[in-house]
């Protein structure tokens, strides 16, 4: 029997539809604030407040983001900017994690206990403290307002989280298929690609995942060391936060917009983690 | 099967290095071009994001890159932020920004310590500037010593704003300079099950529940530091019997006749509430009449304004302005003043008012004299233009209380550069004794081992 | 067996670049080089400051030289109550935001291991919280959901017959705990589950053969085999909901209650406070006791550091 089969030997159906069911349920519950959330985007700001209907559904607070005049940051130069930093960090990430997942997990070096816990503790730092000295140096090298000093930040941040979680699933695959890699000659790149990979596939898809997730909606340093045109879709989302105002309809439709592309990463993602019905050629 | 496995294992490889030198190749153009310069001149504002300044940041292309070739980059950002940018910005001598959005407690601190440029020369020797047009107290507010540090785009201060409807339901008459025990009692009456009697801000933050509560505690004889003879903080007086009393008069109105959620309250907060009929009555900054008076407003037309409640001084009313000031690291002054000088001109609010899509209504108020006199707005703006005129020339920013003040002039805050931390970490202790969870006992204690500390 | 019992490295000898043990260093460098080179210089820097009262020239009417005070600001430190409040408030924040959506996340992943019809869609859906900006879904929590006027869980407690509940005004610490499971949950999902896909299935076929029950196999198979995703799942999540800070500014604003230590931080340096010296005495001080907590954990409770050893 292969995994996330309908039926397991002795299951009876009626419990697997339950379960179905209630999968059904759980998730339309969980997800109700956010489903509640792009209802609110298309009422009108009174009616977002206070949670009311009088003035009607429509489509006109999704224009009032998505229009900009020249000179404020716009939905297009936010997504671009945001698309690339998080596309080349991501990319980064994996071609840095992968190698060092090696060497962490399959072909141990000695003291790899020590590194991995060097990596989690570059993340015990407040950000808030980080940030005075990045800015100064970033200022420096003139690379404020810049892709570049994001794209180098986020592969700082997500690395750690990548090489942990690789190297968790790294360790599941079997002595045996890196020993017979290994008397064959391969190298170190063909073993990842033809022995590893396929193990760990879904593990590094949802991997990538979150190194996209993580990347896409950071804010602080976004915020601190990015400007007018250079910064990215959170600095738009948030620009339609006013403290004189209402503004959470505004803001709902700003967040969908925001999402949306995170969620077809996730789609997209999801296939790599179905463990595949090939794995046959496990045995 | 394995030659087939290879054999799509080699197709995706293709693919899959293909894909990356395609994205590596785009980032690279794409972060190339974006560290591009343009031709023409740009400069940098950085603008807090209330309604007034995103019109004009709509409005900047056809008004003034039109006319000067000068084309403008804005970052606009809540205030918070807005104020972590700027500080830092200024106090670091950065360049990201050719002029930034401040307020009053800012600008003559920054002045004074020679952070931002003294606008004083520029702004009387441009005749169309209108120097002598400013609301004196707006002005006074932005300076140091005589010299003007910051030009002023909005300005408002406070007021109490009420349903003449409910009040008339139950026989009371709102006069129209109270006091606040005249406004307690009356919230207390009008009170129901479902309408609050009164909105006050609740939430922590020096400018949120500090602005509300400030302007109380200076007319309950109260301060939050005793001065010196040269204006320095000499003892913190949080333990006085007066601001005990003022603490104990503000939570206990907001726990007997106040808004629900009280203790995360703010301007947004009660509006929507004022707006849906949940309360009766709000004392919060003059801008909100424009709301209120909006034309998709609910309430629209039923409601009467009061001066700002009083009781041991005359006038309360608090004073904030978003004024445009220069910092000393600017790159490009001289186009930053000629943009500053054309945003806060009266051409552009008279520009405003027929541009803009909330029209006279939602010009940017409370900077200059004549805006009062432009018969659309006041006619637009009938009910609430003249208190708020008033109310803005009568705050009382060099003597607010009943003793003497540190630090430059304010109202609603104490212009030292203490007081932002102070101020915040004092109003979630009082945010706490409003909600309940803390007695004002501790809370003034702890507040006042804070305000003690920070002056030493 | 699994990789890495029994292949621990040998110790090279440091000049040999030949040596089979600098041969298995060498994919790690990039990624060590890399990360050692961005976040250690402003860990440096940090340290540098905290041995200053480094302020923003703002902080001071007339300009006042940085100078160089040792440890004064950790001396500070310690006699400071404010700090040991919000190190208690981060405590309970971070135990209870991890545990609670670690066990949601897990009981969300069994329910989802299985095929049914729509199991892409819910999945994805089930996601969808942890995509949102902090800001948002805390600002989505305390208008829409918590409001006591206008909330919908107060609308369906005043229609079930009960009184409405100023959630966050008197539970501030449970409605920051509640977003943050809300969003994490998801997190511990997406480990969950690519755990769970990694089980080997023939073991599980074997068991079901043999006649054993749903809840037997989960107990002694699964769970094992889950534990170490279990830790890992709550040592990055504990990495991430310690530093949880925008739900504090957005719903609370702070307050004795609901402040964890990067809020107060941030109002040391630049929510207010902008003494960047000290506040960087404050960030070296958690760091130091992170690393402290960190060890214990991974060193004396967690599997995660042991050699494997595998059924």
């Amino acid at each position: 029997m292969k995994r996330g089969a309908r039926l397991g030997v002795g299951e009876r159906r009626s419990v697997a539809a339950g379960i179905g069911v209630l999968a059904w349920v759980v998730g339309l519950l969980w997800i109700f604030p956010v489903a509640w959330t792009v209802l609110t985007s298309f009422k009108s700001e009174q009616d977002a407040s206070a949670q009311t209907f009088h003035h009607g559904l429509g489509f006109g607070r999704y224009s009032d983001v998505s229009h900009s005049t020249a000179g404020t940051l716009s939905l297009q130069t936010a997504f671009m900017n945001s698309l690339v930093v998080v596309a080349v960090s991501t990319l980064v990430v994996l071609v840095l994690a992968l190698p060092a997942a090696y060497a962490l997990a399959i072909r141990p070096i000695h003291k790899w206990r020590d590194v991995l816990f060097f990596f989690i503790s570059t993340k015990f730092l407040p950000i808030v403290a980080s940030i005075f000295p990045i800015y100064v140096y970033a200022e420096k090298w003139n690379l404020i307002g810049t892709r570049t000093v994001l794209i180098v930040l986020y592969i700082a941040i997500n690395l750690p989280l990548a090489i942990w979680m690789t190297r968790s699933f790294f360790m599941e695959v079997p002595r045996e298929l890196i020993e017979a890699a290994e008397i064959d000659g391969t190298s170190l790149v063909n073993q990842l690609r033809q022995v590893i990979l396929p193990i760990a596939a879904p593990g590094i898809a949802a991997t990538a995942l979150l190194c996209v997730i993580f990347a896409w909606n950071e804010y602080f340093y976004a915020l601190q060391l990015n400007f007018a045109n250079g910064t990215t879709m959170p600095q738009w989302v948030v620009s339609n936060v006013s403290t004189r105002g209402n503004f959470l309809a505004k803001l709902s439709a700003a967040s969908t917009i925001a999402c949306l592309p995170v969620v077809l990463a996730g789609w997209a993602a999801q296939k790599r983690m179905i463990r595949g019905l090939s794995m046959g050629a496990l045995k | 099967m394995h030659e087939a496995r290879l054999g799509s294992v080699r197709r995706r490889r293709t693919l899959v290095v293909a894909l990356t030198v395609a994205v590596a190749a785009i980032a690279a153009i794409v972060a190339a071009t974006a560290l591009g310069k343009s031709t023409k001149k740009t400069i940098s504002i950085a603008i807090v994001a209330n309604p007034q300044m995103q019109d004009i940041a709509s409005l900047t292309p056809s008004l003034f890159t039109a006319k000067t070739g000068i084309k403008v980059k804005y970052t606009i950002l809540d205030e918070g932020k807005l104020r972590q940018v700027t500080t830092r910005d200024v106090g670091s001598g950065g360049k990201a920004f050719d002029a930034v959005m401040i307020g009053p407690y800012e600008a003559p601190q920054f002045g004074v310590a020679g952070l931002i440029k003294d606008l004083t020369s520029m702004a009387k020797g441009d005749k169309t500037y209108g120097y002598n047009d400013l609301i004196p107290a707006v002005r006074n507010a932005l300076s140091a010593k005589g010299h003007l540090y910051a030009s002023p785009f909005y300005g408002e201060s406070s007021f109490v704003m009420y349903r003449k409807d409910v009040l008339a339901k139950n026989h009371v008459k709102m006069p129209l300079h109270p006091t606040w025990q005249q406004v307690a009692s009356i919230a207390r009456k009008i009170k129901t099950s479902s309408m609050a009697g009164i909105c006050l801000r609740g939430k922590p933050g020096w400018g949120d529940l500090g602005a509300a509560f400030t302007t109380v505690l200076n007319t309950f004889g109260g301060t939050w530091w005793s001065a010196k003879s040269d204006g320095k903080p000499d003892k913190a007086q949080v333990d006085q019997p007066a601001f005990k009393n003022a603490l104990d008069f503000y939570a206990k109105l907001v726990q007997d006749a106040g808004e629900q959620d009280a203790a995360n309250s703010s301007f947004n907060e009660c509006l929507t509430q004022y707006q849906a009929g949940k309360v009766a009555m709000w004392y919060d900054a003059t801008v909100a009449a424009g709301l209120l008076e909006a034309k998709d407003s609910p309430v629209k037309g039923k409601n009467g304004y009061a001066f700002a409640p009083h009781y041991k001084t005359p006038s309360t009313g608090w004073l904030w302005t978003w004024a445009l000031a220069i910092p000393r690291s600017s790159p490009d002054p001289t186009d930053a003043w000629k943009y500053i000088s054309w945003a806060t001109s009266a051409q552009y609010i008279k520009a405003a008012g027929t541009r803009t899509k909330g029209g006279w209504p939602a010009i940017p108020p409370g900077t200059r004299l004549s805006t009062y006199r432009i018969p659309q707005y006041k006619a637009a703006a009938k009910a609430f233009a003249g208190i708020t005129l008033a109310a803005m020339k009568a705050a009382p920013i060099t003597h607010p209380g009943t003793t003497k003040r540190p630090g430059l002039p304010g109202v609603q805050y104490v212009g030292i550069p203490q007081f932002q931390d102070v101020g915040n970490r004092c109003t979630q202790l009082f945010s706490a004794v409003i909600a309940g969870s803390m007695k004002d006992t501790a809370a003034l204690k702890q507040c006042q081992q804070i305000a003690s500390q920070a002056i030493r | 067996m699994t990789a890495a019992a029994a292949d621990v490295a040998p110790r090279g000898r440091v000049g040999d670049p030949f040596s089979s043990a600098w041969r298995r260093r060498l994919p790690l460098l990039p990624a060590l080089l890399y990360v050692v080179a961005i976040t250690q210089l402003p860990f440096l820097v940090s340290i540098y400051y905290s041995l200053t009262n480094l302020k923003d020239k703002t902080q001071s009417l007339i300009p006042e030289p940085t100078k160089f005070v040792g440890i004064d600001n950790y001396k500070q430190i310690f006699s400071d109550p404010f700090f040991r409040q919000a190190m208690w408030t981060s405590v309970k924040m971070t135990v209870l935001a991890v545990v609670l959506s670690l066990i949601v996340g897990t009981l969300f992943a069994i329910l989802l291991d299985r095929r049914f019809l729509g199991q892409g869609l819910i999945r994805t859906l089930l996601i969808t919280p942890f995509l949102l900006m902090p800001v948002v879904a805390a600002l989505i929590w305390k208008q829409q959901m918590f409001s006591s006027l206008f909330g919908v869980l107060n609308k369906v407690l005043t229609f079930l017959g009960f009184n409405s509940v100023q959630f966050i005004s008197d539970h501030p610490l449970g409605s920051i705990v509640t977003v943050l499971v809300w969003q994490w949950t998801p997190f511990m999902m997406l480990i969950m589950l690519a755990g769970l896909q990694s089980q080997p299935s023939d073991v599980i076929e074997a068991a079901n053969v043999d006649g054993a029950s749903a809840l037997g196999i989960f107990r002694q198979l699964t769970l094992p085999h889950l534990r170490r995703y279990l830790e890992l799942g709550a040592l990055l999540g504990s990495i991430y909901i310690v530093q949880a800070f925008d739900a504090i500014d957005v719903m609370t604003g702070g307050g004795p209650g609901s402040t964890n230590v990067p809020y107060y931080v941030y109002q040391q340096s630049i929510g207010g406070g902008f003494r960047y010296g000290a506040a960087s005495a404050y960030a070296i001080v958690v760091v130091i006791f992170s690393i402290v907590i960190a060890t214990f954990a991974l060193r004396v409770l967690s599997s995660l550091f042991k050699d494997e050893e595998r059924a």
